[in-house]
């Protein structure tokens, strides 16, 4: 076991393809207990940000730590306390799930009763017991990745790299993912989990790093991203929609110019700060009462972490002054 | 515990080789694979020896009879497509996104190439004996002895091994095992007919007969036949001169895929 308290630190690194840059200049850390969401669009370079921390690629610039080993001069060290988990299952097909496991256990040191003992635990923990005698090319996604988190777990991982581990699962088989996700934390490894859904890396993450474009763009909790975006405002959704600009009217001041500006015929509901909160939504449901206008529903929201991305990942980053645009908060 | 306490143990390299061979043979063992040597050897003497033994009789080159005329070609044949599985087995891997895993975990970096070397040798000694026992039936027989008959084996299994390494590499490389298998299929099929295999030099039109003469099937052939041995004379004989080019071949393709293999495994994007 390294002395260092970082699972993961990086600091600096880049890394380009050709003419194509993947990653520049990416520098963050992740604590041994900590989840930290790397979350970006396709084409970020989330995945090469994970081939470089897991030994799959040489970073150009740059420096990369994985739980106290160097990932260019110590790859052994590194690849002796990972478990990686890809975006596609990498199983031996032709093997059953019980043999799958075995033989992740024995590569990985294990003898042959010591694997099939840990073998029997882990079919029984990510409930695999029924299927384990078939073929692994005959299970379903869920199950494929299951069986394929299950392998990476034989053996006592220091740190975790979740590569969008649940793109294309049901609800069920996501949720049990999840639950391993908070294991992980209770067990003190540090996993690092790219996503593309918002929210998983809300609801799995201590702190959430956005990457766009190779760049880091924000960083920070879910709640400092949403503060970042904007504050709270209030939803107003009329039950007649051709009341819109009705209650654009009677709303007032209250409906800045520019959002009065935005409406058109397609629009169903309209959108107005909240800074005072409750006392906002109470003004504006007096307005809209004395018009004598029924409401389907009237909210207070706060921006969702889809809008924050989208607010963020908008932005164009400039090849020369990447940092100019990013947006640190923690 | 879904997560295991404690130190994590010391992968053993040997262990790893073993358990990676086995992780090849054993689906072999369910999915009907370990039959195919049997039944390429049985087509391939049928192929050879039957439609060609007349017109080709008169053809061996005053060698006894066209079994132990054409017999090399058929064990040579027998163990090219032995390899191509290995090939096709290499090039799964590659595409299941086995081989990047395996990149990612304590594992001797040339662990996965032995095993699949290894577990194609299990399957090139079946294709070997199945297609002597062939051999046997129309009437092949080992006339120099078993030292040489030795010799014989040991060729034979070293082009097994040139040739799955050679799969194996432009399987990882290609990553489509359907492709692969076409790719190292067609030329084995070519080289295999315009060679001395099947009838002798000077049966070929002037113009191709060097290249027929001096590529490596026929250079294996030649070879594998002075191993053998004949009644007569006409085998020639198993001299470093008849032998040389042939193990130069193997020897050479060996020295050039293994570094080649080693650079592509060891080097990270």
């Amino acid at each position: 076991m390294s002395n260092t308290d970082k699972g993961v630190v990086v600091s600096h690194v880049s890394k380009s393809f050709g003419e194509v840059v993947a990653l520049r200049d990416i520098s963050f850390e992740v604590g041994r207990g900590e989840v930290v969401g790397l979350l970006g669009p396709n084409g970020a370079g989330k995945t090469t940000m994970v081939d470089i921390l897991s030994t799959l690629s040489l970073p150009d610039g740059g420096e990369a730590e994985v739980a106290g080993h160097n990932v260019v001069s110590d790859p052994a060290g590194v690849r002796r306390s990972i478990m990686l988990t890809g975006q596609h299952v990498a199983l031996d097909d032709m093997l059953t799930g019980r043999e799958n496991l075995v033989l992740f256990g024995r590569l990985q040191g294990l003898d042959k009763p010591a694997a099939r003992s840990r073998c029997e635990d882990l079919l029984a923990e990510f409930d695999l017991s029924h299927a384990a005698d078939r073929l692994v090319s005959t299970y379903s996604g869920g199950m494929r990745r299951r069986i394929d988190i299950a392998c990476g777990l034989v053996v006592r991982p220091e740190v975790a790299f979740l590569d969008e581990p649940t793109t294309g699962l049901d609800p069920r088989s996501r949720q049990s993912i999840w639950d391993l996700v908070a294991e992980f934390k209770n067990e003190g490894i540090a996993t690092l989990l790219t996503t593309q859904y918002l929210e998983e890396a809300d609801a799995l993450s201590d702190r959430i790093i956005v990457i766009d474009h190779g760049a880091i763009i924000a960083e920070g909790t879910a709640d400092q991203l949403k503060e970042h975006t904007g504050g709270v405002f209030c939803e107003i959704v009329p039950r007649d929609l051709n009341d819109v600009p009705t209650v654009a009217e009677a709303l007032g001041e209250l409906l800045p110019d520019k959002s009065r500006a935005a409406l058109s015929s397609a629009s169903d509901r309209l959108s107005i700060p909240a800074p005072d909160g409750a006392n906002t939504l109470t003004k504006a449901l007096r307005l809209v009462e004395a018009a004598n206008i029924e409401l389907a529903d009237i909210a207070l929201r706060r921006p969702s972490l889809d809008e924050v991305f989208l607010a963020l990942t908008d932005k164009t980053i400039s090849d020369t002054e990447p940092k100019s645009a990013a947006a640190k908060l923690s | 515990m879904i997560i295991p306490a404690g130190e994590r143990p010391t992968p053993a390299r040997l262990r790893q080789w073993w358990v990676l061979t086995v992780r090849v043979i054993k689906p072999t063992l369910r999915n009907g694979e370990l039959l195919t040597p049997p039944v390429t050897s049985v087509v391939f003497t049928i192929g050879f020896y039957i439609p060609l033994k007349k017109l080709m009789g008169n053809f061996t080159n005053g060698m006894s009879s066209y079994a132990q005329y054409v017999t090399p070609l058929i064990v040579l044949q027998a163990i090219a497509f032995a390899a191509v599985l290995t090939a096709f087995r290499s090039a799964t891997d590659a595409v299941l996104g086995i081989n990047q895993r395996f990149g990612a975990m304590p594992i001797a970096p040339l662990a996965p190439l032995g095993a699949r070397i290894s577990a194609s040798m299990v399957r090139c000694s079946t294709a070997l004996a199945f297609a002597i026992l062939c051999g046997h039936v129309i009437g092949f027989r080992f006339h120099a002895g078993a030292g040489f008959a030795a010799a014989f084996c040991i060729v034979a299994l070293m082009i097994g091994v040139a040739l799955s390494l050679l799969g194996d590499l432009v399987g990882a490389a290609t990553m489509n095992p359907d492709a692969t298998t076409h790719l190292l299929m067609l030329p084995m099929l070519i080289f295999g007919l315009l060679s001395v295999g099947v009838q002798p030099v000077e049966q070929f039109p002037g113009w191709i007969q060097p290249f027929v003469r001096d590529q490596p099937i026929s250079q294996l052939i030649y070879a594998l036949r002075a191993l053998a041995g004949d009644s007569t004379t006409a085998a020639g004989v198993a001299n470093w001169s008849v032998i040389g080019p042939a193990v130069g071949w193997l020897i050479g393709t060996i020295a050039i895929v293994l570094p080649l293999y080693a650079y592509r495994s060891s080097r990270r994007r």
